[in-house]
């Protein structure tokens, strides 16, 4: 049974190969070409091998050399700030900057463990109010305040 | 003397009411984000670079350059006085600066490091207006092979500086390099990698994706960390140093304004590596290396002299060449473009005012530092108070207007989540984005002055060995690449990056 010595580097050249895998897949369709005439796809196919090549000598290498363990996520606190993100992707067109804002602040502050509601909600109302000034007032940017 | 009447258009141009604004709003944006631990250069200039759209190139871009050299001042207060780096050009700083507050010498160590830093600051803004011209002259005889074999050294190098293993940083650059090629090919107009989504046709947008990978994939492997409970700063009695003191820094501040504008120069360098190389150098020669740990001035002096002048003198290969050598002055470039400015060898002849107002602006701002930095130093330590948990929804609410921004899109507010996503996977493998965002930057201006290259020679690949810069470009890149081969630097630069 192999063991992986160096799990880091193992599952980074994992990702390599993916990455690298995935692109040679799409890159097949685009024409090669030649050295004096490089096709639009010259360049996206040896690049892919190469880093399939990166990432298959690190991966091998890990089962050889040892290195540090992954350090562990948490996950929950990622979730959120994630979730924060694609709120405001669905809020800033229907509910407008300064509701968007509100929400984001919010989402992405129960990503702490010592979160407190009255702090967020202030801290969230006081962030909306500088954006609105900061975006629409002194840069002029097109964005909607209030959509409705 | 041509170089006054220079500096006097750079001044002319720097020294209005408007852009010493942008200047100070730039310095003081820098120190803030130095003190505070958590938010870095990269990730502030990512998150302003939607609000320079509407402002005036030079504004713009004397406010961004601002907050790198502005977090080189900032980041020292936070290393002495609370033993954590504000910023990771000041990691060292901790190791002497913290032990001398503890000896009651916080003052002291924060006015050296500041003086310092002032004293390296002049000295770069010296250097970059004396050199960037000859640079730029010299470089006009550059072609695409040149070009081609210059970008190639300045990755090689950013993979040999980088901290951590040089195999992972190539597979990031080469990852970098392949997402710079998504977009429509500027020859036979195919659409790459673009999953039919019409905001890809442009290529990946700059703005989100140095958001993403930097500022919010920060946040996220920060939160693993429980940092809230942060220990109480030192006490500060008086900021004169001893005649001792300055008597052992002086000449530690000229060593490392000297290796750091050096550092800084170098394609891969910048403030971080001229740092960690000052305290090395310091440590290795120094007749008190015995104190070193224990609170040697030169500890302090030397990394933060030059910090300040890497920080500095990293602007030259990007405003002569055209050539960014860390992640900022990728960002650099990247405000430089949306202004609608080609960085290159033109900008000096074409743009003076330009040019110039900016080396201006940098001594300008290094003196309004000076005056944020030391009697303003209170307000500073107070804001190390503020929790991390009401500093980070205010960076996620910032990308996420500043991403939307870019174009009213919310594909672009989606790609940055998943830039962060894969900022943080790739930080929790130990593979650094730094490489990769370099990568990103230069994979299309590399895939065109490859073509350029290979027709001008009929797909002769042996031409980047026949022209005579260019074979010296690729020899030094080899060189850089032996290094790294024999062992003992091997070890050396482990060593380096251990302290």
């Amino acid at each position: 049974m192999v063991r992986v010595r160096s799990p880091q580097d193992f599952w980074a050249g994992i990702l390599f190969i993916v990455f690298g895998g995935a692109a040679l897949w799409i890159s097949r369709g685009y024409a090669f070409g030649s050295l004096t005439k490089m096709g639009p796809g010259y360049l996206p196919t040896a690049l892919s091998w190469a880093l399939v090549a990166v990432g298959g000598v690190l991966m091998l290498r890990a089962l050889a050399i040892d290195g540090p363990a992954i350090e562990r996520s948490l996950v929950a606190p990622q979730l959120f700030i994630l979730a924060a993100i694609v709120v405001f992707a669905l809020a800033i067109e229907r509910l407008g900057l300064a509701l968007a804002v509100v929400l984001v602040a919010v989402t992405s502050s129960l990503a702490s463990r010592d979160m407190r509601w009255g702090e967020t909600l202030a801290l969230a109302v006081g962030i909306a109010a500088l954006c609105v000034l900061l975006f629409v007032h002194l840069l002029g940017q097109p964005f909607t305040v209030w959509a409705f | 003397m041509d170089l006054f009447a220079n500096l006097a258009t750079g001044f002319g141009a720097a020294v209005t009411p408007v852009n010493l604004g942008f200047c100070l709003f730039g310095c003081l944006i820098g120190t803030l984000i130095g003190v505070l631990p958590g938010i870095g250069p990269i990730a502030t200039i990512a998150m302003l670079l939607p609000v320079t759209f509407g402002l005036s190139p030079l504004g713009a871009l004397i406010m961004l350059a601002g907050i790198y050299y502005g977090a080189q001042y900032g980041g020292s207060t936070t290393a002495i006085l609370v033993n954590l780096p504000g910023e990771s050009s000041s990691v060292v700083t901790c190791i002497d600066g913290y032990q001398m507050a503890q000896k009651g010498r916080a003052g002291a160590a924060l006015a050296i490091a500041a003086v310092g830093s002032f004293i390296a600051g002049c000295v770069g803004t010296v250097l970059i207006a004396a050199f960037a011209p000859v640079l730029a002259a010299f470089a006009v005889k550059f072609r695409s092979p040149e070009y081609f074999a210059l970008m190639l050294f300045g990755l090689i190098a950013a993979v040999i500086l980088a901290h951590g293993s040089v195999i992972k940083a190539v597979g990031m650059v080469i990852l970098g390099l392949l997402v710079g090629l998504v977009g429509t090919e500027s020859q036979s107009a195919t659409a790459r990698f673009t999953f039919g989504v019409p905001e890809l046709y442009d290529g990946v947008d700059f703005v989100p994706l140095a958001m993403g990978l930097f500022g919010l994939a920060e946040i996220l492997s920060n939160l693993d960390r429980s940092r809230d409970r942060r220990p109480a700063a030192t006490m500060i009695s008086t900021l004169w140093p001893s005649r001792e003191e300055i008597r052992r820094a002086a000449p530690a501040v000229a060593r490392g304004t000297m290796i750091g504008a050096l550092l800084g120069i170098l394609p891969g360098g910048g403030a971080v590596l001229a740092s960690f190389a000052a305290y090395t150098l310091e440590k290795k020669t120094s007749r008190y290396a015995a104190e070193f740990g224990k609170g040697a001035v030169e500890g302090v002096a030397a990394p933060e002299a030059a910090n300040n002048a890497g920080a500095q003198t990293s602007f030259i290969p990007l405003l002569t060449l055209g050539i960014p050598s860390n992640p900022v002055m990728a960002l650099m470039m990247g405000a430089m473009l949306i202004q609608g400015i080609a960085p290159g060898t033109a900008i000096i002849s074409e743009r003076p005012e330009l040019f110039w107002g900016m080396v201006a602006s940098m001594w300008v701002g290094n003196l309004m530092l000076i005056v944020i930095n030391l009697p303003l130093i209170g307000i500073w330590v107070r804001l190390l108070r503020v929790p991390y948990r009401m500093l980070f929804p205010c960076i996620v609410v910032l990308c996420c207007v500043g991403a939307y921004s870019v174009n009213s899109s919310t594909f672009l507010i989606l790609m940055m989540a998943g830039f962060a996503l894969l900022g943080y996977v790739f930080g929790k493998l130990g593979c650094e984005g730094a490489p990769f965002l370099l990568g990103f930057v230069l994979g299309p201006l590399m895939e065109e002055n490859f073509r350029r290259s290979m027709v001008l020679s009929f797909g002769d690949p042996t031409i980047f060995l026949r022209r005579p810069i260019s074979l010296c470009i690729l020899l030094a890149a080899l060189a850089l690449i032996a290094l790294i081969v024999v062992p003992q630097f091997r070890t050396r630069r482990d060593e380096a990056f251990q302290e």
